[in-house]
């Protein structure tokens, strides 16, 4: 066998046996088994790690991409989007996700998803990971124990998220301003929510704010709390120089709200979530008294009412509590006359809330029939009427005013109007015309003719007595004495009572201009304004009465004899 | 028919796979220690085909969690990626290094994939006794040798680049659950390859009662 093999024929050794234990399977073996196991128990716990895929619909799926945007749920990484498609009808963006298990719970069939887009403001960045990270969608879990799978994502985030303490309101205001979400909300300068959303009320009419106060400043929000738009500069004028008032440079730059609680109407009411407030431009605004609802009346004027304009204050002792909101000609088909007609609107609740604090409507809002009932007490029962009057001897304006005329005729509200009519008393100036005519005619009505001629035929006779008595008889003289005593006693009855009623009348009329120029207060007189002219006419008018008047006086006192002798150049003695 | 070629199975010797001793074996079927350096002796080496087939089936076992779990977890303040080996090669050919994109296929899916093929072509045909191409398949079995100690390198790189890329809190890299999985199909197969006996190719064409089982 060496030959055949054609090795060297070498000493070869012998090998050695050794006892061997052999196992029926080769050990190797083990090693896929082991490889198999580690597989499968990978596999397992990958499997069991596995979160649930959920799909979220939104109506536009800005920033959100497959593999990147994650679901975040109180700034923690909850879930993953892993793709971003159309749905079937183009109209929406179906967002499918996984989630992590551990949130499985969660995901009640009302959780809400919303995409939050990163943000920044003059107040803050919110996460300057949201900047570079992008858009993220949060999660908010909802109350329901039912699991869901689909959603719809939300295209505004929800009011609250529900783990921040605190409550929601809503603002009414005519704009929005500078406003924007998360614009500050400040208390006393601090600053204690924000400004969640804004959007056009439904009917187009006002916009809606909703804002969020966190606990524990929402308890400062009661029934009686003004809300105000602290965005601008408030500058005053005041007594001690200019006041600029502000919340503060950031509410000056991103705009802010500010609410207070007048001492007045402090005293908690506290006001249920999603309570309505109005937002008042400024905090003087805010402070002043509310109006409330607005009530139209119609006037109807006997007067010219060339001065008053749409807009014309409505005052109340001075008060502006309405305005004058048309002006109009209105045929009467009762009288078959054309008439005129100012409609005004009053905010009753600057009379009555007062009235409505007190007694039986004291914490309810009066409701219109006690109103009426109110307000017809105020006309009838104490002479509450509407007065046209002169704002300014400058410009000729005239305004409404309501006051209380005692002496007035009973008068009632015509609720059956539309509006309804409210009762009105002529003008000042209308008054005061009237008073200085019937003046000027009563001087006109003053016989000075006949009483010139008489004292004529009074002189002449007592020309023929006195020369009768140079060379005549006393009786002739007695005559004549007779006949003086008979004038003067005339001069005694007629004369010296007309003219003491002209001096009242006059009076009379003095304290009427007085009283139309104290009216007028604080306005200057324009030479080119139409009442002012007619005053001026009136008022000359009335001079020249009292100076005729005054002259006729003054010689009857120089010159008593006069009366007998007639008006003569006096000669000195 | 021709002479067989000469072997020292044939010859009725075994060596020492340690210190090269050509001994006479004890037994025909049990050839005992060697009994210079006391090495168990045997003609072919022990079981080669059912420990190469044992390797074999763990390599490909560990070859599926190794292409499907992630090997990279790269965490940046933007996000959290987890990269599959496929999902890197996918990355690659999209930013435009196809090139990268080649290299990262060949070296990480289709040579393992390969080298668990051919162990399996060859222990197919040795199982068969199959006598043709032995050459061919000699030069594969040298080949998949000579690759071998390559093919830690994917293993090396991700390590290479979690010990780099640490500037944490801004970016990190983990590696992945994949990672062991990928080295054990690398060792895995390299242990096949070694407990494979090439000679085991040449057996049959010398017609010899080999024992190699």
């Amino acid at each position: 066998m060496a030959e055949d093999s054609g090795l060297p024929n070498v000493p070869v050794p012998e090998a050695e046996i050794a006892p061997k234990r052999r196992l029926p399977i080769s050990v190797v073996w083990f090693i896929p088994l082991l490889a198999a196991l580690a597989g499968v128990g990978v596999a397992v716990q990958q499997y069991l790690a596995e979160g649930p895929a959920i799909q979220i619909s939104f109506r536009s799926g800005e920033g959100v991409e497959a593999g990147k945007t994650t679901i975040k749920y109180k700034d923690i990484e909850i879930g993953q989007v892993t793709g971003v498609r159309l749905s079937e009808d183009y109209t929406r963006i179906l967002v499918t996700a996984k989630m992590e298990k551990s949130v499985e719970k969660l995901l009640g069939s009302d959780a809400k998803f919303w995409i939050v887009k990163p943000r920044v403001t003059l107040s803050g960045i919110s996460g300057i990971g949201t900047l570079l990270s992008g858009n993220f969608i949060r999660f908010e879990p909802g109350t329901s124990r039912v699991p869901g799978r689909e959603f719809t994502g939300l295209e505004t985030p929800p009011a609250v998220t529900q783990d921040l303490p605190g409550r929601e309101y809503r603002l009414r205001a005519d704009t929005l301003g500078s406003l924007g979400v998360g614009s500050p909300v400040y208390y006393r300068r601090l600053s204690v929510g924000q400004v969640i959303s804004s959007a056009l009320a439904p009917d187009g009419r006002s916009v809606e704010i909703r804002i969020f106060l966190n606990a524990p400043y929402d308890k400062f929000v009661s029934s009686g709390t003004r809300f105000w738009e602290a965005s601008g500069v408030d500058v005053t004028a005041g007594v001690d120089g200019f006041t600029v008032q502000t919340e503060s440079f950031l509410s000056l730059v991103i705009g802010g709200i500010a609410f207070e609680t007048p001492p007045s109407l402090e005293g908690y009411h506290p006001v249920p979530d999603n309570a309505v407030f109005l937002l008042a431009a400024d905090r003087t605004a805010a402070l002043s008294p509310q109006e409330g609802e607005a009530d139209p009346y119609a006037l109807h004027f006997d007067e010219q009412l060339r001065g008053l304009s749409v807009g014309a204050p409505v005052n109340f002792m001075g008060l502006q509590v309405g305005e004058v909101t048309g002006i109009r000609l209105e045929f009467d088909p009762a009288t078959e006359s054309v008439g005129t007609r100012v409609d005004i609107v009053a905010f009753p609740y600057r009379f009555l809330r007062d009235m409505k604090k007190a007694g039986p409507y004291a914490k309810k809002e009066l409701p219109p029939g006690k109103r009426r009932e109110l307000m017809q007490r105020q006309v009838v029962g104490k002479g509450l009427r509407a007065q046209l009057r002169s704002g300014s001897l400058l410009s000729g304006q005239l305004y409404v005013a309501l006051d209380y005329f005692p002496d007035a005729p009973q008068a009632m509200i015509d609720w059956s109007g539309k509006p309804p009519r409210f009762p009105t008393v002529p003008g000042e100036t209308t008054v005061l015309r009237a008073t200085l005519s019937s003046i000027l005619a009563k001087i006109d009505n003053v016989p000075i003719t006949e009483i010139g001629k008489e004292t004529k035929e009074a002189i002449a006779s007592l020309d023929r007595t006195l020369r009768l008595l140079e060379g005549e008889t006393l009786p002739e003289a007695k005559k004549s004495f007779a006949t003086l005593d008979r004038t003067l006693s005339r001069v005694d009855s007629e004369i010296v009572p007309e003219a003491r009623k002209a001096l009242e009348e006059l009076r009379r009329a003095s304290a009427a201009a007085e009283r139309a120029l104290k009216d007028a207060d604080e306005m200057l007189l324009a030479p080119d304004a139409a009442g002012r002219q007619e005053l001026l006419d009136a008022l000359r008018e009335t001079a020249r009465a009292a100076q005729a008047v005054r002259l006729l006086a003054d010689s009857l006192e120089r010159n008593p004899s006069a009366v007998i002798r007639g008006r003569k150049p006096e000669k000195p003695r | 028919m021709t002479r067989p070629p000469p072997t020292a199975a044939l010859a009725g010797f075994v060596s020492c796979g340690t210190c090269g001793l050509l001994c006479r074996p004890a037994e025909a079927g049990k050839p005992g220690e060697c009994p210079r350096c006391g090495e168990p002796l045997a003609f072919r080496l022990p079981e080669s085909i059912e420990r190469t087939w044992a390797y074999v089936v763990a390599a490909a076992v560990c070859y599926l969690p190794a292409n499907l779990l992630p090997v990279m977890t790269t965490t940046t303040i933007k996000a959290t990626t987890e990269s599959t080996i496929l999902s890197g090669v996918i990355h690659f050919y999209t930013t435009g290094s196809w090139f990268l994109a080649l290299i990262v296929l060949v070296a990480s899916v289709i040579i393992p994939l390969g080298k668990l093929g051919a162990l399996a072509y060859l222990l197919v045909t040795v199982m068969r006794r199959s006598t043709g191409r032995p050459l061919e398949r000699a030069r594969l079995f040298r080949m998949l040798k000579a690759i071998g100690r390559w093919s830690m390198l994917d293993v090396f790189v991700v390590m290479f680049v979690v010990a780099l890329v640490r500037f944490e809190p801004f970016m990190s890299v983990v590696p992945g659950p994949g990672v062991p999985f990928f080295a054990a199909v690398v060792i895995l197969t390299i242990l096949a390859a070694d407990a494979f006996d090439p000679r085991l190719i040449w057996d049959p064409a010398g017609k010899t009662g080999g024992t190699g089982g």
